[in-house]
């Protein structure tokens, strides 16, 4: 059963709809074109990117999250984006708590993050800096910030990379709890099929298009 | 956009201050660059008013220049820089969160190989809250064109070796004010110093002003 709200029941509720939209987006890295044309569409709910290694979905993640430009087409995005790319984002020299509690107090969220860092395991490890955490320790860390943040558009590029089995099934429940409140969400992914289920879209990409 | 540049730079101070390799690296040059001036040249040239603050300024401009590369070296580990660029209003804060970051840390740097270079060469002072105001605005005249360079040049490989040349050619003006400024304070003559410590302040508003128009749009 997809995990999502109808958009016209979130629009009743009086709250705005999020959404990420890419329409004909067109990126190069000098002379290589990376994305040819491609439109996505991110609404409340769970969308899935899928596609082989180098078919530009980190790409389309980015342009999303206005990370590359665009040489043509548009982005459009309504609401909070949180973007957690392949790599854990964090500042090193820095604990995985004085990390989170950056990113919340940038967005002026007042959560306490110590209570998301104990959730996904970090209770003890909250305060060493972060180089000195293993790459899941890292990841969960990261993934944290779905929940310290609480942003209306999630953008996860292979979320469920260097993840245990617990850490899968935690970020699973995350993201459909996400999805339930109203958040629109988009996985970059090539494994976890399982996803799919839940998925109220999913696209596939190769060579740069979006191919269905 | 303050608040949110002043996040940035005090996550910076935090990291700095866990991993300082930044700061010990401009401060052993700046060091060694005052230790070797007065064996290079002897002591009499080395107090010389003309000599003594141009080379102060050149060890803090290089010094400046590792302080900043080693800040967004870290921005870089493991991605960090893409979780700032993606926050809304996080390409301003960056710039001026660093260019803030830098100044702090440069201003340690300064206080340290000033004070050593006064001791050291035993310098006279004719004016010290010239030389102070001097001082300050020579500090605060560098970072914005640092920062702007190193941003513009973070994804390339070459960056080691392009910071420099972008940067060096761009700074002589601010080197010359620095170098005046400093130099006249040493010599007593006050109007001399105050005027160019004036032409240092514009320097530092019309780069900052000018990396926080162009750094949001070119940063990548």
């Amino acid at each position: 059963m997809p995990v999502m709200q109808s958009t016209a029941a979130i629009a009743r509720a009086g709250a705005p709809v999020p959404s990420a939209r890419l329409d004909g987006a067109v990126v190069a890295l000098g002379d290589r074109v990376i994305l040819r044309g491609v439109a996505i569409e991110v609404l409340p709910g769970i969308t899935v990117l899928r596609g082989p290694n180098g078919s530009g979905k980190t790409t389309a993640l980015r342009a999303l999250a206005g990370l590359v430009p665009l040489l043509r087409g548009s982005v459009d995005v309504a609401g909070d984006l949180l973007y957690l790319g392949h790599r854990p984002q964090l500042v090193h020299g820095l604990t995985a708590r004085e990390n989170l509690a950056f990113f919340a107090a940038f967005r002026e969220r007042r959560a306490d993050v110590g209570v998301p860092l104990r959730s996904w395991g970090l209770g003890a490890d909250a305060d060493r800096p972060v180089e000195q955490l293993s790459a899941g320790q890292r990841r969960r860390a990261a993934l944290a910030r779905i929940e310290s943040e609480r942003c209306d558009i999630l953008l996860l590029d292979e979320p469920f990379a260097e993840l245990d089995d617990e850490a899968v099934a935690r970020l699973q429940r995350a993201l459909r709890d996400s999805a339930g409140g109203g958040a629109a969400v988009l996985i970059a992914s090539h494994g976890h099929a399982d996803l799919d289920r839940d998925a109220r879209r999913v696209y596939l990409m190769h060579d740069g298009e979006v191919q269905g | 956009m303050i608040r949110r540049a002043l996040l940035v730079a005090a996550r910076e101070g935090r990291a700095d201050r866990r991993q300082p390799d930044g700061l010990v690296a401009a401060a052993t040059f700046v060091a060694a660059l005052v230790l070797l001036e007065s064996v290079v040249v002897g002591p009499q040239v080395a107090r010389a008013s003309s000599v003594a603050p141009a080379l102060y300024w050149i060890a803090l401009l290089f010094a400046a220049i590792v302080i900043a590369m080693r800040s967004f070296e870290r921005e870089l580990e493991d991605d960090a820089i893409d979780a700032v660029l993606a926050l809304p209003g996080g390409r301003d804060a960056l710039y001026a969160g660093k260019l803030i970051a830098l100044l702090g840390t440069l201003a340690v740097v300064a206080v340290g190989g000033g004070v050593l270079e006064i001791a050291l060469l035993d310098l006279d002072i004719a004016l010290p809250g010239h030389l102070l105001l001097a001082a300050a605005l020579g500090v605060v005249a560098l970072p914005a064109v640092v920062i702007l360079d190193v941003a513009l040049t973070l994804r390339l490989r070459a960056r080691a070796a392009l910071v420099p040349v972008l940067a060096l050619p761009v700074l002589v003006p601010q080197l010359v004010a620095a170098t005046n400024a400093t130099a006249l304070a040493l010599e007593g003559d006050p109007s001399g110093s105050l005027a160019w410590s004036g032409l240092l302040l514009a320097i530092a508003l019309v780069y900052a002003v000018l990396g926080l128009t162009i750094v949001p749009t070119a940063i990548e």
